[in-house]
């Protein structure tokens, strides 16, 4: 009997039952049900009926929606562009020894640690048309005559979301490059260092070929994250100016909850899962590859 | 490196990227320890002219700031520890024993962290009303599991890769079982990578929102997040002090962590990314 | 600050004094009342958190005052207001949660079937304290099935709030009692360096506040009574114009402002003009105690129309239909609004929330200063949001969607032409309504 419990895939699939209970009860049932949501008229309160891709169909030809979805890409791109590259930066100077490095590390994840809806709330108040910080000390250093409207007109609040989404995600960023550059070997930043090699070109030669793998997890399982963000817009802009940050999750929670129309909602908040697979295939390629080499 | 070299490459760039990362934080530190009158009118925001410590007591005294703190460490940890010891056994199974199916289980559980929370609390809420799970504290451990444990098995399963087979024969050689070598040996070894998954998944509970919101009802079941915002909001008063004091005492725990575990969290990602 | 602490202090130790004597009509009325909590009953109720720490403190103490006499206990989920209806609805589709919801606006009406029919209580509280307000029915009746859905609870009010010694300064004696009137002191304020804030913004409270009444005040509507869009009309355009008029007396970035910005601006002293409930005074008195004393308030004026079209956030209390004790519930409303409990909480809050029950526009506290006053008087002649059609989930989108708040800022923020913006409009609505 033992013998049999011990035996690979008898072993294997008694230790997988605790993810396939919990993800299957959890997750992809209650998925399941969302999907079916988005396929029916229900309202909140009274069971619908099937409607087959009407709820679909329905949004795509709602302006307000196609907006969300406009934003939802631009956001997420632009997000990750900005938290890629100042994430590696970062990773770069801390990956160097100085005295203070430790701190420097621990210090540089605070963005990333503080409760969303608190930091969003601190943003909220430096962006304040009247009260802002920045928009003072700006003014002080004479840089602007006027206080900035961050959040008051739709391309600087479609921006400011942006700055304050890079900077809770950027230490995820740089903390997984700084995994990433340490896992490179010393040997070959001594061998470029024999060769002659400059700084850039040992890094654009040696350093960035060697981080693809890890920027490819990283943005990819950044990106899924960026494009169903809830909390910070949601405290920041509520969707305003004029819709003009209305994201996926906040227009189908407006849907659904405030306006109780569960399918509509479900449907909005389903349509990005294509996108999604494809930032998932991203990474299983990524893996597969890795899964190649070895 | 001469010293100018050194403050334009580490110095520089160190304090532009600390003004950007921290000015939040020195806002709520500001914010926490002035006094109301001044943060609407001041004649230097950034300064504190009179000193009080009234949010802080407010906090700690008039709301129940320390039983939310407690509540949400308590979900912390339990998830932490729900969803690493999960993820660590099923990256074993996926990667140690190649049971049948164990590659199109892989590729399954990665899937599951494309599903966003926001679209699932309707019917995620359904689900726990038929289990009877509804404003159970200890439901939110197994909830926050499932944005957890996608992660932490595919960065195990990246972790578990990197150990040499040949330590695990070695173990099978003394007639160990397969049980007996995941936890005497490779286990150990795997710490890193351990902590690296538990102080993401701390991370991602301590600041979970939205179920809390929804889930939980009694106001015995309220997490620092959730509390805060229900009971320092007044309608259209924002209690600014004791908001930004909360969330500054509510970063110290993961602070702590950080300070003492940065090190071992850097070498077990680095660790699950080596082949 | 000392005496701060020193007040709440007294404030919580009266309170709790009182707790101990139930006063004998409550007693009495208790044991007339034809609702008899069921045996073994426990509650739930899911209400907003207090604008006021007053509402919370009151209301907690005739709670327990509740428990003490029927021996049902109560347990009181505190919720910021826009987080109350994510719960409801959950509670709607699960039927499972609180007993009682303290919900706002359209929330009965997107979930009437699984509402517990309150005509027997509603008809008893308007018996016996003077009736409701009109719109308040529109917010707790359903008329397609011609019973109560919830009972009305009222609203935090909004008034205009102003700062007496700008306006005086800018040349007028009193606050004029007309929208243009209002525009002319606006930019006399203007021009001595005082300016106004609307907020713009999707500010739940205070952007659909001043919009609805602006927009109503010139004769417009978004619906007819078959809720077919009406919003495209002369009277809108005349409303935007106005705005667009007022806009120019605004300080910058009002499109950003949620409902907290005005009030801080105005406690800063950078507005003299804004619409708010009476939470601006309230911390003036404590904290502010020169900008409290320089400030006032004034019912919002007639727009073209000349008829009063204000706007409040509209608050009700309904019971679900899952609950195992609806008769606890009702009773438990009904205490909570009979006059020993309800005196008390309306005076305390300072005039923060208007009642529905037209009778307690006579508590001493409505004359006890006149600047709570203009507070009394906001339900004469506010609105149902979505009129002039039903209630339900068209209306509940419409102001969800901040329809006419963003139809304002396409004009004022976004240069959009005014017909353009109202087209915009017209076609949100129209989705939301149909089907």
């Amino acid at each position: 009997m033992t013998r049999w419990l011990d035996s690979p895939p008898v072993l294997g699939i008694l230790l997988s039952i605790p993810a396939i209970v919990i993800l299957g009860g959890l997750l992809a049932y209650p998925l399941l049900l969302g999907v079916w949501l988005s396929l029916t008229n229900t309202t909140l309160g009274s069971a619908g009926q099937f409607v087959g891709l009407s709820n679909y169909l329905a949004i795509a030809q709602d302006p307000t929606y196609r907006g969300a979805v406009f934003y939802s890409l631009f956001y997420t791109f632009f997000a990750e562009v900005g938290k890629l590259a100042l994430g590696l930066t970062l990773a770069l100077i801390v990956n160097q020894r100085f005295r203070g490095y430790r701190t420097a590390r621990a210090l540089m994840l605070l963005p990333y640690v503080a409760p969303t809806v608190l930091s969003a709330l601190a943003w909220l108040w430096l962006f304040d048309p009247q009260f802002s910080a920045i928009s003072w000390l700006l003014t002080k250093m004479g840089l602007i005559h006027e206080y900035i409207n961050f959040i008051g007109a739709p391309w600087p609040a479609r921006i400011s979301l942006i700055v304050v989404n890079i900077w809770r995600g950027l230490p995820y960023f740089a903390i997984g490059y700084l995994a990433g550059l340490q896992a490179i070997p010393h040997e070959l930043h001594e061998a470029a260092q024999i060769d002659g090699a400059s700084g850039w070109e040992a890094f654009r030669r040696i350093t960035w070929p060697l981080l693809l793998p890890i920027t490819t997890i990283l943005v990819s399982f950044s990106s899924i994250f960026t494009l169903t963000d809830f909390q910070l817009i949601w405290t920041i802009t509520r969707g305003g100016p004029t819709d003009a940050t209305q994201v996926f999750t906040t227009l189908a929670y407006q849907k659904a909850i405030t306006g109780g129309q569960l399918g509509e909602g479900a449907a909005i908040a389903i349509s990005p899962v294509v996108l999604m697979v494809i930032f998932a295939w991203f990474v299983m390629r990524s893996v597969r590859e890795e899964r190649s080499v070895e | 490196m001469t010293r100018t070299a050194r403050f334009f490459r580490i110095g520089l760039p160190l304090t532009l990227y600390g003004i950007f990362l921290l000015l939040p934080f020195y806002w709520m530190l500001v914010t926490t320890f002035k006094e109301r009158q001044e943060l609407l009118v001041s004649p230097n925001p950034f300064l504190i002219y009179h000193w009080t410590l009234e949010h802080v007591v407010g906090l700690l005294t008039q709301t129940r700031y320390l039983h939310w703190f407690g509540n949400t460490l308590l979900i912390a940890l339990g998830a932490t520890l729900l969803s690493v010891s999960v993820s660590y056994i099923t990256a074993y199974a996926i990667i140690r024993l190649r049971f049948p199916g164990s590659k199109p289980f892989g590729t399954a559980i990665f899937l599951c962290y494309i599903v966003p929370p926001a679209i699932l609390f309707i019917p995620l809420g359904e689900v726990l009303v038929k289990l009877g799970w509804f404003d159970k504290l200890w439901a939110l451990i197994p909830i926050y599991a499932t944005f957890l444990v996608p992660f932490c098995t595919w960065l195990l399963i990246g972790f578990l890769k990197s150990i040499p087979r040949e330590l695990e024969e070695a173990g099978r050689v003394d007639g160990a079982s397969n049980l007996l070598v995941m936890r005497k040996i490779i286990l150990p070894i795997s710490v890193p990578g351990l902590i690296t998954a538990a102080i993401f998944s701390f991370t991602l509970s301590w600041n979970e929102y939205l179920y809390a919101l929804v889930y939980m009802s009694s106001p015995d079941n309220k997490t620092v997040s959730v509390g805060m915002t229900s009971e320092l909001i007044s309608g259209d008063v924002f209690q600014w002090g004791q908001l930004m004091a909360g969330a500054l005492i509510g970063v110290l725990p993961a602070i702590v962590v950080y300070f003492f575990f940065v090190e071992y969290y850097v070498a077990g990602m680095a660790g699950s990314l080596k082949d | 600050m000392p005496h701060l602490r020193r007040r709440r202090f007294l404030e919580l130790s009266a309170a709790s004094a009182a707790a101990t004597a139930i006063p004998e009509a409550a007693r009495a009325a208790a044991e007339a009342s034809p609702w008899k909590p069921e045996k073994g009953a426990s509650l739930q109720l899911l209400r907003w958190s207090e604008f006021v720490k007053n509402d919370h403190v009151i209301w907690e103490e005739n709670t327990k005052k509740f428990t003490q006499l029927t021996g049902v206990p109560v347990q009181i989920q505190w919720l910021s207001w826009p987080d109350v209806s994510p719960k409801s609805a959950l509670s709607a589709q699960t039927n499972s949660g609180p007993d009682i919801t303290m919900g706002f606006y359209n929330d009965p009406f997107l979930y009437p079937d699984k509402l517990v029919d309150v005509s027997d209580l509603a008809s008893h509280l308007s018996h016996k304290y003077g009736g409701f307000a009109s719109v308040a029915k529109t917010y707790a009746y359903h008329e397609g099935e011609k019973r109560w859905i919830g009972i009305p609870i009222g609203v935090p009010g909004n008034a205009m709030n102003f700062r007496r010694d700008w306006m005086e300064q800018a040349g007028f004696q009193s606050f004029p009692d007309d929208t243009e009137g209002m525009l002319k002191l606006a930019q006399a304020m203007k021009k001595q360096g005082h300016p106004t804030g609307f907020t713009l913004g999707h500010a739940v409270g205070d952007g659909n506040g001043w919009t609805h009444w602006i927009f109503w005040g010139h004769g417009a509507k978004q619906v007819n009574p078959d809720n077919s869009p009406a919003i495209n009309s002369e009277a809108t355009l005349a409303s935007i114009d106005y705005v667009q008029r007022l806009y120019e007396t605004m300080i910058d970035g009002v499109a950003s402002w949620g409902d907290p910005s005005n009030n801080q601006a105005f406690l800063a002293g950078r507005i003299g003009l804004t619409m708010n409930g009476i939470s601006i005074w309230y911390v003036a008195k404590d904290q502010y105690p020169q900008i409290a004393a320089a400030m006032d308030h004034a019912i919002p004026g007639y727009g073209p129309l000349r008829v009063r079209t204000t706007f409040n956030t509209f608050t009700q209390a309904f019971i679900w239909k899952y609950s195992k004790y609806p008769n606890a519930a009702k009773e438990y409303i009904r205490f909570m609004l009979d006059e020993a409990q309800a005196a008390p909480w309306v005076d305390g809050m300072r005039g923060y929330v208007t009642p529905a029950l037209q009778g307690y526009w006579k508590l001493p506290i409505w004359t006890s200063d006149k600047k709570i006053t203009p507070f009394r008087d906001v339900l004469v002649g506010q609105r149902f949001d979505g009129f002039n059609g039903t209630p339900g989930k068209g209306a509940a989108q419409t102001m969800d969607s901040f329809v006419l708040v963003d139809m304002y800022a396409d004009v004022c923020i976004n240069k959009m032409t005014p017909k353009a913006a109202v087209q915009k409009a017209e076609n949100r609505i129209a989705g939301f309504y149909k089907g």
